[in-house]
């Protein structure tokens, strides 16, 4: 078979396991319960979420957490009463709106900047270049083997 | 260039403000918390009492000051903040200042135990599913919230509490309830 | 004399003779002077020898129990087992600073008389560096910021004991020596390129002569941090190998840096570029040591739950600020000397891959470092206090980290320079392939969250590339030299190690990988309180609790479930417990763990009835795959160890043979 083909064939059944490993579905409560816990903080750990938090305060939340999704309370809701009582503090992902917003900013500007940056110094033209070095990185190879040559004799 | 010196200005920038942050971080105190319920009314609740005599609800206490203290046996500085809590008790016993210990996850036997042995007077009750505590923002115990005649939360002790800082956040509220 | 006199007053002669090494290493480089090197070499010699013998002292002094010493009656107890007594020579803030100085001053005399012998001028810059730092850590132990030999004026009966859980698992005689191996190795590469940029060599001579010392900080980094992931996972008790928590950032922010580096480093070597980016890159590596050790020894960055400030907090800080003033300095006063001879490559070379890749290494580090530190400025701007913990760095360095993954598959099978549409086709026909077949592979047993899902499918691709490399090794070995399957297969990785080991890493992480994608897309947990007999069914486990116990040992009392767990194969008798020790007012979950290259079953006791132990609360959690990331810790290990030793020297043929091969065809 011609690679092409191929190389077609597997990239469009890696698209269909991908599509179908994203497509929508329906959230159960047991998710949504874990959503919401493993974003709260458990107050008396290091830094572990409730979700995983063995502690019987950990505990006590993930039962409050199910009983809110119980009563049809929204994420939302469910958040907003937790925010009450503890403040931004109980959550593990600081909110993208507001002041904190600047932690989820400054990583991705950086990683633009740096593509920026890198592709800026690639050769434009995108076709290889023939098989000899060129002057400037003879004269590097020249220095180099000099130097070795130095370092052994 | 003119790349290349804005990249070293950044540099430069930014290991400053790694820098100052790092010594900022010196004078954090890490158990100062400062969480959302302070200044705002008292969440409500309806709790029974340890002995078993029936129910405490805040909104019965309105007009008074609270001193509303999360403890448990199992805490070694609820035993160490006991006798302060003791002897303060006793000095507001007959004014409206409401003393209320909350047990904080345990079985109530334990808890009624310990209230025995310790001889605190005031009313306690029990938090059997620790709801009470998650209302208010607790961390641990022992802490301590101050409420108001109001019903607003003015203040808030984490960790054993001293007789000063009780006696002072109790006349502090008492003041503002006669004006 | 007592153990804790001679451990004292080795480090003290210790600190004279550094002191002295430090002058006499400068001099000898400034006057290239013999004799005086001589001196300086013998200095690091018998520090080094001193600095073994105190933490031997101290060793001793844990072993027999002398409360007499502080840090023996705070991090010590009668009851302590023996094992667990030495090793708590890194279980608290000096023991720690000791250990850390003795692999500091081995470095030293390593370099005093390996180093200079090659390379006589920049390796003695590079020794007087290092004697700089050696200086430094004598001086916090042997004041009172961290000493360990401090004195009690009345030795107390019995001591408190090592903090409970340190002593709980055998894995930390492991796992922080083999960190503190790769913290301090990283001073090696940092001494140099401090050294060439002080002599204002231009060339990437420094960076030969520490590629070796890079690649194993790097390796012993990796590993500790795995072991380390490997010791929560057994000790903490809820199931989890990473938390994100300040420590472990530590840990993982200069290993992210140096990978960059151990990267960049080959397009330098190979193109004479990126010069003054792979300076920047050893001296960032060794900044975040230091910064990891501040933020973990100083207690800015800790919980609710931490007390003192240690007086060695400030005195890390100006280390570090120092170490960032010295080096920045040096590189933006010497970065006109350090040209890169031409442009980079093709978006599709070589090069250009390592390039993006070093971009996002740098993101991931930044994130982290962000990540740990925000907390702190957002308190100290505007007094609001958050937090930020895993679902945030999980939300910017899983995208990251597929990225890499990606990366990790394309980049060594671009040629340097540029690639031909037909190289592309030849070199990633197979790998795509494997990548479709990951994906459905995932899908087919279970796993279907998306970035588990493209990690399966990358991890494919990448280790198809892998496989591709070593059949055309093998295949060219054995066209050009008549050699068997196996043989030409071993002498790829004798010959080639720097090649064909860093292929075996790539796999490592792979499976690491996916073991990570693995064990977070599909542990399954469940709760129960169970009287004795009764059973609590998970994933096809059945969990029957026998009996609830207590145990009583010397040092610690427990409480223990005997659980019996049957299902999919397994059978097997778990014992997870709470141990109280005497010196600790809560008691330590201990899980009861079964291992398995399918699911790991991980069991708790959260609750049990103090009376008449009449029931217990089991909490089981079943975790696929976890196994497989110890083993692909030992899979970067030993690939590490492939690219790290040398080569027997070659007769004929300079070019390595896979790459005359494959050019041939």
């Amino acid at each position: 078979m011609n690679g092409r083909v191929v190389i077609a064939i597997a990239l469009l059944a890696l698209a269909a396991a991908l599509v179908f490993a994203a497509r929508p579905h329906d959230v159960t409560a047991d998710e949504r319960i874990d959503q919401i816990t493993t974003e709260l903080r458990c107050p008396v750990c290091q830094g572990l979420s409730v979700k995983d938090s063995t502690s019987e305060t950990a505990r006590q939340m993930r039962d409050l957490v199910a009983q809110r999704v119980r009563e049809g309370k929204s994420n939302a809701d469910i958040e907003a009463e937790f925010r009450a009582a503890y403040g931004d503090w109980i959550f593990l992902s600081p909110p993208v709106a507001s002041w904190s917003g600047l932690v989820w900013l400054v990583p991705i500007a950086a990683l633009g900047a740096g593509l920026v940056l890198v592709t800026g110094r690639l050769r434009s033209t995108d076709t290889p270049q023939a098989a000899g070095p060129s002057a400037s990185e003879v004269a590097a190879l020249r220095e180099r083997v000099a130097r070795e040559e130095a370092a052994e004799g | 260039m003119i790349l290349g010196r804005v990249v070293r200005v950044a540099v430069v920038v930014a290991i400053l403000g790694l820098v100052v942050t790092l010594a900022l971080a010196f004078r954090r105190d890490p158990h100062d918390i400062r969480t959302g319920t302070i200044g705002k009314p008292a969440p409500g609740f309806t709790l029974e009492r340890l002995d078993g005599s029936g129910t405490v609800a805040l909104a019965d206490l309105s007009g008074k000051v609270v001193v509303m203290n999360f403890f448990a046996s199992w805490c070694l500085p609820c035993t160490q903040e006991n006798p302060t809590l003791v002897r303060v008790y006793e000095r507001y016993r007959a004014s409206d200042v409401v003393m209320l210990g909350v047990n904080y996850q345990e079985s109530r036997d334990n808890g009624l135990a310990y209230v025995r042995r310790m001889g605190m007077g005031w009313t306690t009750v029990a938090d059997d599913d620790g709801r009470v505590a998650l209302s208010y923002g607790v961390f641990g115990p022992p802490e301590t919230f101050f409420i108001g005649p109001d019903g607003v939360i003015a203040g808030r002790h984490i960790g054993p509490i001293d007789e000063a800082t009780l006696v002072t956040a109790i006349e502090t509220l008492r003041a503002r309830a006669v004006r | 004399m007592s153990a804790g006199d001679l451990g004292a007053a080795a480090l003290r002669a210790a600190l004279f003779l550094s002191l002295w090494g430090t002058g006499a290493a400068i001099y000898a480089a400034w006057r290239r002077d013999a004799r005086v090197l001589a001196s300086a070499r013998v200095a690091a010699g018998i520090a080094f020898g001193l600095v073994v013998v105190a933490a031997l002292s101290m060793m001793f002094a844990l072993a027999t129990h002398d409360f007499s010493i502080l840090y023996v009656a705070e991090n010590n107890a009668r009851e302590t087992p023996t094992f667990y007594s030495i090793i708590s020579l890194w279980a608290a803030l000096e023991g720690s600073i000791l250990l850390w100085t003795a692999i500091l001053a081995g470095a030293t005399a390593f370099i005093a008389f390996r180093g200079t012998l090659a390379i006589p001028r920049l390796a003695t810059t590079a020794l007087a560096v290092m004697f700089a730092m050696l200086t430094f850590f004598l001086l916090l132990i042997t004041t009172p910021a961290a000493d360990p030999f401090a004195r009690l004026a009345v030795a107390p009966d019995n001591g408190n004991g090592p903090n409970a859980l340190l002593q709980n698992h055998p894995l930390m005689a492991l796992h922080p020596p083999l960190l503190y191996l790769g913290y301090v190795l990283t001073s090696v590469p940092f001494a140099y390129a401090i050294a060439s940029l002080i002599l204002g060599e231009g060339g990437d001579r420094w960076l030969v002569a520490t590629r070796r010392f890079a690649l194993v900080s790097w390796a012993l980094l990796g590993v500790g941090i795995i072991a380390g992931a490997w010791w929560s996972y057994a000790v903490l008790g809820w199931g989890g190998y990473w938390a994100w928590d300040p420590v472990e950032n530590a840990a993982i922010m200069p290993w992210l840096t140096s990978t960059a580096y151990l990267h960049s480093v080959m397009v330098e070597e190979k193109r004479s570029l990126l010069r003054t980016w792979n300076l920047a890159l050893v001296v960032a590596t060794f900044a975040l040591t230091i910064l990891g050790t501040f933020l973990t020894r100083s207690g800015v960055v800790n919980s609710v739950h931490s007390f003192s400030l240690s007086a060695i907090g400030p005195l890390l800080l100006g280390y570090l600020v120092a170490i960032l003033v010295l080096s920045v300095g040096l590189l933006l006063w010497r970065s006109a000397r350090l040209r890169d001879a031409g442009p980079i490559g093709a978006p599709l070379s070589r090069e250009a891959i390592f390039l993006f890749q070093n971009v996002l290494f740098m993101a991931a580090t930044l994130t982290v470092l962000l990540g740990t530190l925000y907390p702190l400025v957002a308190e100290a701007i505007s007094g609001a206090q958050l937090s930020i913990g895993g679902p945030y760095f999980d939300r910017v360095e899983i995208p990251l980290a597929l990225a890499l993954l990606f990366l990790m598959g394309i980049g060594p099978q671009l040629p340097w320079h540029g690639a031909s549409r037909a190289t592309l086709e030849r070199q990633f026909t197979a790998p795509i392939v494997a990548a479709a077949a990951g994906a459905i592979a995932a899908l087919v047993t279970g796993t279907t969250a998306l970035a588990a899902v493209l990690t399966y499918a990358l991890g494919a691709f990448v280790v198809a590339t892998v496989v591709q490399e070593f059949t055309r090794g093998v295949r060219a070995r054995r066209t050009l030299h008549g050699e068997g399957g196996i043989a030409a297969f071993s002498n790829l990785l004798r010959r080639s190690g720097r090649r064909y080991g860093g292929y075996v890493v790539h796999v490592g992480i792979v499976l690491v990988a996916l073991a990570v994608a693995t064990s977070q897309a599909r542990t399954v947990d469940a709760e129960q309180t169970l009287a004795p007999g009764e059973a609590l069914v998970v994933a096809g486990y059945t969990v029957r609790l026998d009996t609830i116990r207590p145990v009583s040992e010397p040092q610690r009392d427990s409480i223990v479930a005997d659980l019996v767990v049957t299902g999919n194969g397994a059978s097997e008798h778990l014992r997870p417990a709470l141990v109280q020790y005497p010196n600790s007012a809560a008691a330590v979950g201990s899980p009861g763990i079964g291992a398995g290259l399918r699911d790991d079953l991980y069991t708790i006791l959260a609750a049990y009835d103090q009376r008449t132990f009449s029931w217990a609360t089991i909490r089981m959690r079943v975790i696929p795959g976890v196994s497989w990331l110890w083993l692909g810790g030992a899979v970067v290990g030993i690939g590490a160890l492939i690219a790290a030793l040398p080569a027997p020297r070659r007769r004929t043929v300079r070019m390595p043979v896979a790459e005359v091969a494959v050019s041939a065809k």
